[in-house]
C-alpha cells in the first residue's frame, strides 16, 4: 500500500489561522505608513480635502513646495542641519560608547560594579528635568543656538547607554585577548586589532542608534534652537499646522525613507545587537 | 595616600606643598612641569572664578537687579549651576593633587629598591596599557559628569529652594530646605492630582509593558512556526514600523484621529457624528488610543528581541517535551516563557521604566490640555507630562523638582532591587 502524502486538516487549519493573523498584523503595520506616503503625493495640502484615508488627487506638488517654497518653512536647510548634527553626534558618540562598554566589559577595576549601578539609577531620572539645567549650562558656555552645542550634549550623553554594547563584548571569549597579550600586544592593540574587528554587528547597531536619536529627537533642539533657520527637521515639522498636512507627510517621507532603508539593510545586525544587550545586564 | 604622608621624604612633602616640585627634583621634568601647570591653572581658576562661584552657591546672590539705574544684579539660578560646576572642578583638582603626591611617593619607593625614576615615555605607555581603563573612561566620565550628573544634581538642589512662581530671575532665589515637599503635602492642589496621576501611570506602565512584551513574543513565535514561508518578507512589516522615527508616527496618528482625520471623515460619511477621540471628555478612548499607538511603536523592537533570543534556544528541550506528550500551550508555558523571561529580565526593567516615563505619547497625542479636577494636567497625562507642564510651561520649578525627586526615588529603588536580584546581574560571570 502506498502511503499518500496528505495534508492533515488540523495542520491546514493551523496554517490558515497563522497566515490570517500574519496578514492582519502586516496590514496594521503597513497601513499608517502607506497612508502617509500617499498623503505626501496628494494634490492639495489640507487634510480636510481627503476622502477617508486617501487623497482626492495625486501630484508631486508637496515635494516641490517642500524644496522651493522655503520662505516660511526652509525644509532643505532643516534637513542639512539635521544631517550635520546626526552625523557628528553619531561619530563622536559611537566612539565614546564603544570605549566605555569595552572597558566595563573587560577591565575588573575598583568601583566597577558601583559605576554600573550608578549609571542604571542615573538613567532613570526624567531626562527633560535635567534639560532646564542643560539649557542654563549652554547659555553659560555660549552655545545656545549653535549646532555644536547639541552635538556636544548628544555625544556626552551617549556613554550612559553602554549596556547593550557591554553585553556584546561580554560574549567575545577572553581566550583571544589572553593569547594576544602573551604575544606582547598592549591593551590598545587588543582593542583595536582584535576585539573591534570581531564586533562589526555591535558597531553597526551603535552607530545606527547614535544616528537615529539626534535624527528624530525634538525636545533638545526645541529647547536650544530658537531661530527657524537653525531648526532640525523634527522641530520644523512639528511647527506645521493641520492645513499643511501634505507638507508634513512629504517632509516625513523624505527623512523617513533613508532611515527605513538603512534599517532594512542592517536588520541582521540589529537583531544580534539587541539580543546581545538583552542576555547580559 | 596615608602612607605617603607618614613615610614620605622631603621631595614628597615638597610635592604636597607645590604640585610637581618633587617630580622635578627627581628629574621627571615633563611630569613635573605638567603638574606645575595644573597647579597654576587651578589657582588661576579658583582665584578668578571658583571661589566666587562656590560662595555664590551658598548665598545664591544678594544683589537684586535694578534696570532703572542700569544695575545688573545677581542671577541666583546661574550662580547655583556655576557653583556646582566649580565643585566638579574642585573634585578634579583634588584628584590631580592626590595622583601627584602618590606619584612622588611611588618614585621614592622605587628609589628605595634601587630603581631609577620612571621615564615620562614609559609612564605614557603604561597609561595606554595597564591604565587603559582609566585613560579610556576619562572623556566619557567627564562628559557624563557635566551633561548628566550636573543637571541631575542641579534639579535635586532646586527642590530645596523656592525657585519658581514669582521667584524667577531677576528676583533672588534662596535655600528653603524642605518647604517644597511640605507644600506638596499641605496644599490641596498638588496631592490629589499626584495620587490620581500616579494610579494611572502605574496602570499604564504595567499594561503597556505587558502588551508590548507579550505581543512581541507572540509575533516572534508566530514567525518562527515551521509552516510560515518567507519569514524575511513578513518580518519586514514590523521592521518598517520600527524604523519610522517616533515623532512622525505620533504626529501621524494624531492627524489620523483628529476631527478632520480620515477616521472621522468615514464616520461622518456613514452618517454618524464626528468623535473627539482625543477630546477633553475622551478619557478612556484617549487612554486606549495611547496604549495602541504605543504598542504599534514598541512591539516591533520586542519582536526583534524575542526573535534573537529564540534563535539561541536549545531545540532539544522541545523535542523531548513533544515526545513526552506536552501540548503546544504546555511547551510555551514551561519552556519558552521561562527561558525568554530569564534572558530578557534587564530589558524588561528598562522597558518598564521607559514606559513609566513615556513622555512622547501623550505629549504629542493630547498635549497641553488641562482638565477640571487635575491641577495643570489632563487625565491621560503621566507624571512626566505633569512635571513638564509644571516646570517648563508654568514655572513651578521647585515643586516640579521635588516631585521628580520623589518619582526618581521610587523608580530607582524598585529598578535597582529587581536588577540586583535578577540572575543576569548576579551571574554575570557565569556566561563568560
Amino acid at each position: 500500500m502506498t502511503k499518500k502524502l496528505r495534508i492533515k486538516p488540523a495542520a491546514t487549519a493551523d496554517a490558515v489561522i497563522t497566515y490570517t493573523v500574519l496578514i492582519a498584523v502586516s496590514f496594521l503595520f503597513l497601513f499608517p505608513c502607506l497612508w502617509l506616503v500617499l498623503a505626501s503625493f496628494s494634490g492639495s495640502g489640507s487634510i480636510y480635502s481627503f476622502s477617508g484615508f486617501f487623497p482626492g488627487s495625486f501630484s508631486l506638488s508637496s515635494f516641490g513646495a517642500l524644496f522651493t517654497d522655503t520662505a516660511m518653512y526652509n525644509y532643505p536647510k532643516w534637513f542639512m542641519n539635521t544631517l550635520f548634527i546626526a552625523v557628528m553626534s553619531c561619530i563622536i558618540g559611537s566612539v565614546l560608547v564603544l570605549l566605555t562598554a569595552y572597558v566595563m566589559s573587560r577591565f575588573k577595576f575598583k568601583g566597577r560594579k558601583a559605576l554600573m549601578r550608578g549609571t542604571l539609577v542615573l538613567g532613570m531620572y526624567p531626562s527633560f528635568m535635567g534639560m532646564i539645567a542643560v539649557y542654563l549650562l549652554m547659555t553659560q558656555f555660549g552655545m545656545v543656538n549653535t549646532h555644536w552645542g547639541l552635538i556636544l550634549i548628544y555625544s556626552a550623553g551617549a556613554p550612559m547607554g553602554y549596556m547593550v554594547q557591554k553585553g556584546f563584548f561580554d560574549t567575545i571569549p577572553y581566550a583571544v585577548d589572553e593569547a594576544a597579550r602573551i604575544d606582547g600586544a598592549s591593551s590598545l592593540t587588543v582593542f583595536l586589532r582584535i576585539n573591534l574587528p570581531l564586533s562589526l554587528p555591535i558597531i553597526v547597531y551603535t552607530s545606527l542608534s547614535a544616528f537615529t536619536w539626534p535624527w528624530s529627537d525634538f525636545i533638545l533642539p526645541k529647547l536650544l534652537l530658537k531661530q527657524k533657520d537653525l531648526y532640525t527637521v523634527a522641530v520644523g515639522l512639528m511647527s506645521l499646522g493641520e492645513t499643511e498636512f501634505a507638507r508634513f507627510a512629504a517632509g516625513s517621507v523624505f527623512i523617513g525613507v533613508p532611515i527605513v532603508i538603512l534599517y532594512f539593510c542592517l536588520s541582521k545586525f540589529l537583531v544580534s545587537g539587541l539580543t546581545a544587550g538583552a542576555v547580559k545586564g | 595616600m596615608l602612607s605617603a604622608i607618614k613615610h614620605g621624604n622631603r621631595k614628597v612633602l615638597l610635592s604636597m606643598f607645590l604640585m610637581g616640585l618633587g617630580q622635578l627634583l627627581y628629574g621627571q621634568i615633563a611630569k613635573g612641569i605638567i603638574f606645575l601647570l595644573i597647579q597654576a591653572m587651578g589657582l588661576w581658576f579658583f582665584i578668578g572664578f571658583g571661589a566666587k562661584a562656590i560662595y555664590g552657591f551658598f548665598s545664591l546672590g544678594a544683589l537684586v537687579a535694578d534696570p532703572s539705574v542700569g544695575l545688573a544684579g545677581d542671577n541666583s539660578v546661574v550662580m547655583l549651576i556655576t557653583g556646582i560646576f566649580a565643585f566638579i572642578m574642585l573634585g578634579l583638582y583634588i584628584a590631580c593633587y592626590i595622583s601627584n603626591v602618590k606619584g612622588a611617593y611611588n618614585t621614592q619607593l622605587r628609589e628605595g629598591c634601587g630603581l631609577p625614576p620612571a621615564r615620562f615615555i614609559t609612564e605614557l605607555k603604561d597609561m595606554a596599557d595597564g591604565g587603559f581603563h582609566k585613560s579610556a573612561l576619562f572623556l566619557p566620565v567627564i562628559g557624563v559628569c557635566v551633561f548628566n550628573i550636573l543637571p541631575i544634581v542641579y534639579m535635586i538642589l532646586i527642590a530645596f529652594t523656592d525657585y519658581g512662581g514669582d521667584i524667577v530671575p531677576p528676583a533672588l532665589v534662596s535655600w528653603t530646605g524642605l518647604s517644597s515637599f511640605a507644600r506638596i503635602i499641605s496644599l490641596g492642589q498638588f496631592a490629589p492630582t499626584f495620587s490620581k496621576i500616579l494610579q494611572w501611570n502605574a496602570l499604564w506602565a504595567i499594561m503597556s509593558t505587558a502588551i508590548n512584551y507579550m505581543c512581541g513574543l507572540g509575533l516572534a513565535l508566530l514567525l518562527n512556526k515551521p509552516c510560515v514561508k518567507g519569514k524575511t518578507f513578513w518580518r519586514a512589516f514590523p521592521v518598517l514600523a520600527y524604523a519610522v522615527p517616533g515623532f512622525i508616527t505620533l504626529i501621524g496618528f494624531k492627524f489620523m484621529f483628529s476631527y478632520g482625520g480620515p477616521i472621522n471623515q468615514m464616520i461622518t460619511e456613514a452618517g454618524g457624528r464626528a468623535v473627539g477621540f482625543l477630546d477633553l471628555d475622551a478619557k478612556w478612548t484617549a487612554r486606549l488610543i495611547g496604549l495602541l499607538v504605543n504598542a504599534w511603536i514598541a512591539i516591533p523592537s520586542s519582536m526583534l528581541l524575542a526573535t534573537g533570543i529564540l534563535s539561541n534556544m536549545d531545540n532539544s528541550l522541545y523535542e523531548s517535551a513533544t515526545i513526552d506528550g506536552a501540548g503546544a500551550w504546555k511547551r510555551f508555558k514551561s519552556i519558552t516563557l521561562p527561558f525568554v523571561l530569564f534572558a530578557t529580565m534587564p530589558v524588561l526593567i528598562t522597558q518598564f521604566i521607559g514606559n513609566f516615563n513615556n513622555f512622547g505619547i501623550f505629549y504629542f497625542l493630547r498635549g497641553g490640555l488641562y482638565i477640571d479636577g487635575y491641577f495643570l494636567a489632563s487625565d491621560t497625562d503621566l507624571l512626566i507630562n505633569w512635571l513638564y507642564n509644571l516646570s517648563i510651561d508654568n514655572n513651578y520649578y521647585s515643586i516640579g523638582a521635588a516631585i521628580s525627586l520623589i518619582i526618581f526615588a521610587i523608580t530607582s529603588a524598585v529598578a535597582l532591587a529587581v536588577y540586583m536580584l535578577s540572575p543576569s546581574y548576579r551571574q554575570e560571570e557565569m556566561f563568560k
